[in-house]
């Protein structure tokens, strides 16, 4: 195989160009794994197939790039054929009329910085190699929605947002609150986001609001609902706020569900099971009616975004903004304002009998609490779907709260010489992987998203299993597992997993191991996780085990005491940190930091299972494991640590 | 997933014996520039499988100038030491599979990422 020189030459780059070339490829990294466009940095036969067309990175109606102004700057280079801008997308396509055309465009514009607004925005191109095909987005409602213009007056409007009295509201939610959720209000019946439905039996005092009132007679003349509602959900939301994706609970509403909007406009996303999304734009002012597949079926959401790309012109029918080549020029940007829903909703006193029972709370059975595994089998389930599955969906919000490296582990890792191979086994997204620079680390984890993480940042990873890692035997002078093996279901498994690390460890080897304690408080000190606390959870015998029943998992309360060793804590996901489509376990409000405080937004919560550790148990596992010695076991920050040490002679 | 990972790695198929070192079937290789830094390099020779090494990069087309055979006193070979840097750090596989030479199993590697989880049947 003839190898390529032309791309290996060791050519002396200033430090600028270097800069330049590390954001480039993770610009081009980024467009890879969001966007499936592969690219390349220089054209070769051997690459690419068209060598006149070049994807701008951060050139994107996404980022606030309008299409003139980037016509202008692309045409430096020369003739421009085609200029792609998908609404949303943070890139462009740009194919030029020639080749030299497209190597100028290259040489001038790669690096260029434009002022987009009060933002500067920084181009990256990159020669286009391939680019996938967009999982189909239609250009059509999805069944069962309509979306009807100016159902109210510029009068009417401003009495109906003068009539919501969020007074009531502000005495209680800090500053900081405001600012990260969107606000709620509820009329009729409390929507309770503590179980997804309405307390039918406690109807809230004053009824909906006298003001609406028209609002609603108007709903019944024009036929767009036969009863009228009886229950009422404001929200406000600033520009950056939205709301992620769900399918109202079909027992606690009929349909349809109205949504009267008031303010700025917006997009909302409606996405369908199969993956086909369709997003709407709601003007203010609009009326939008859910019913049938569009109520049960479709989630809707609206994205946490400061602008939306939106048709230029106002179209005669409700417009779903698509990818079609062919409305691309009619596109611009709309930066958002405050905007107010005003959703109207029947409360549902029968069970749900709707044509959609895959997303019906009423016709599903609930699935049963999982309980304590008593087989490997077992295991494997319990962990794929209160372990892996999970930390897949929540990658990049846990990413985001696992920032600050912890000392201690810090310390072992810099304290390793120079040269020394280190596996650190369940690392997440690679926090420990670049502590010490002087030696080299492998990252794994069972979570592809997470390791594609580590690999953005530049760090060598790969997706295995804790308990099966594809290193040779004997090869790590050191290796680190923080918070990882406690996610193991049985006893058996969590020894077999720091036998696996004893294994990787050449003789004289040192492992770290981090596992959550049981005894949050130690010492007199209170952890970190525990600072933040309310009132202590209730015990409750839900762990005795009975002859024949297995042992139920109870969910723990966050930043309370753990009062059982194995149990299911949840992580509350942030708006935005939703994968495309993501599965979602239930809908609840986030802990509450007193009983006074008002509903916040919803988000979704996922369960997570845990074996936490009592003092002294892990260094028992370890004693059972032969040709080992714990060189030293302590306590830091409501976790149980061991060093490790693979002895010479086994 | 760079070559220095890769002589790390090894098949972990139930029941293989001889799974190392893995084939890379590459469909898209990236080199780069990364700072040399002699003492490192010097450490790394050591604990490598100096054949599997230059396999894996002849594999490539990245073998150049690159000894079949691991040179004596290499700590001071600044020339020797460059080499072995660029194939160990400079070359990575962006896109294909890593195989499993006795089972012939093949594990992806995505966007730089090989995936080594098994199924139930294999671990």
């Amino acid at each position: 195989m003839e190898p390529c020189l032309e791309n290996v030459k060791a050519i002396r780059r200033s430090k600028e160009e270097k800069k330049l070339l590390r954001k480039q490829i993770k610009a081009s990294h980024t467009l890879l794994k969001h966007e499936g466009i592969s690219t390349v940095s220089k054209p070769t036969k051997d690459y690419i197939i068209s060598l006149q067309s070049l994807v701008v990175a951060n050139g994107g109606l996404g980022n606030g790039v309008s299409r003139e102004q980037l016509q202008v700057v692309l045409g430096e280079g020369g003739d421009v054929e085609t200029l792609i801008m998908h609404p949303h997308k943070p890139y462009a396509l740009v194919t030029y009329r020639t080749e030299v055309s497209a190597q100028r465009g290259h040489v001038l514009l790669n690096g260029r910085q434009l002022q987009c607004g009060d933002q500067v925005v920084t181009l990256y191109l990159s020669y286009v190699d391939t680019v996938d095909s967009e999982s189909g987005v239609c250009a059509v409602l999805p069944p069962g929605l309509v979306l009807v213009e100016e159902f109210v007056s510029l009068e009417e409007e401003a009495l109906l947002l003068d009539a919501i009295d969020w007074k009531s509201h502000d005495e209680e939610v800090t500053v900081q609150k405001a600012l990260k959720h969107r606000r709620v209000k509820h009329y009729g019946y409390e929507f309770r986001y503590d179980n997804n439905n309405v307390d039918k039996d406690k109807p809230l005092p004053g009824g909906l609001p006298q003001a609406c009132v028209f609002v609603l007679e108007r709903c019944v003349r024009d036929r767009h609902v036969k009863v009228m509602p009886d229950q009422l959900t404001v929200n406000q939301y600033q520009a950056g706020q939205g709301i992620p994706p769900h399918v109202d609970t079909h027992s606690a509403f009929e349909e349809p569900i109205l949504s009267l909007s008031l303010g700025a406009k917006t997009v909302m996303d409606f996405r369908h099971p199969d993956g086909r999304s369709v997003a709407v734009v709601l003007p203010g002012r609009s009326l939008l009616v859910m019913k049938g597949e569009s109520r049960y079926l479709w989630t809707h959401g609206i994205t946490p975004r400061k602008f939306d790309v939106v048709p230029a012109c106002d179209p005669e029918s409700p417009v779903a903004v698509t990818s079609d080549f062919s409305n691309h020029s009619n596109l611009t940007l709309s930066r958002r304002g405050t905007r107010t829903s005003l959703t109207f909703r029947n409360v549902r006193r029968t069970p749900c009998d709707c044509a959609h029972p895959s997303a019906c709370d009423s016709q599903q059975a609930p699935p049963s609490p999982p309980s304590l595994p008593r087989s490997q089998t077992d295991a494997c389930r319990l962990e794929a779907e209160y372990v892996h599955s999970v930390y897949e969906e929540i990658a990049g919000h846990f990413s985001s709260t696992r920032h600050s490296p912890w000392p201690r582990v810090c310390h072992f890792l810099s304290s390793l010489e120079p040269g020394s191979i280190v596996a650190d086994v369940g690392c997440g997204n690679g926090k420990y992987l670049g502590v010490n620079p002087e030696v080299f680390a492998m990252g794994c984890d069972r979570s592809c998203a997470l390791v594609q993480i580590c690999s953005e940042r530049g760090f060598q990873a790969f997706v295995s299993d804790a308990l099966s890692v594809p290193l040779r035997s004997d090869i790590c002078d050191a290796c680190i597992s923080i918070a990882v093996i406690h996610h193991l279901s049985t006893q058996e498994r969590r020894q077999a997993a720091v036998e696996e690390l004893v294994r990787l460890l050449r003789p004289g080897g040192r492992a770290l191991i981090y596992v959550w304690a049981l005894e949050q408080e130690y010492n007199k000190q209170r952890s970190k996780y525990l600072k933040e606390t309310r009132e202590q959870a209730p015990p409750d015998d839900h762990n005795q085990e009975t002859r024949d029943s297995p042992v139920k998992l109870s969910v723990h309360t966050n930043r309370t005491a753990f009062n059982s060793q194995d149990l299911l804590v949840p992580w509350h996901l942030k708006d935005g940190g939703i994968k495309k489509g993501g599965r979602v376990s239930k809908m609840t409000k986030d802990p509450p930091i007193d009983t006074k405080s008002p509903v916040l937004a919803p988000c979704p919560v996922f369960h997570r299972f845990y074996h936490v550790f009592q003092q002294g148990e892990l260094e028992e596992l370890c004693a059972r494991i032969t040709g080992v010695m714990v060189q030293c076991s302590y306590h830091d920050q409501g976790n149980w640590c061991v060093i490790l040490e693979k002895t010479r002679d086994r | 997933m760079k070559l220095l990972t890769h002589n790390m790695l090894t098949s972990h198929v139930k029941g293989v014996t001889k799974g190392y070192p893995l084939l890379i079937k590459a469909t898209e290789v990236k080199v780069s520039e990364e700072e040399f830094n002699p003492n490192f390099v010097s450490r790394m020779i050591p604990k490598l499988e100096w054949s599997a090494l230059v396999q894996a990069a002849d594999g490539l087309g990245h073998l150049q100038d690159l000894p079949t055979e691991l040179i004596a006193d290499y700590e001071a070979n600044e020339d020797f030491l460059r080499k072995v840097h660029r194939v160990l750090l400079e070359v990575e596989v962006l896109e294909g599979c890593l195989q499993c030479p006795e089972s012939g199993r093949e594990f992806p590697i995505t966007r730089g990422v090989p995936n080594m989880l098994l199924n139930e049947e294999e671990a």
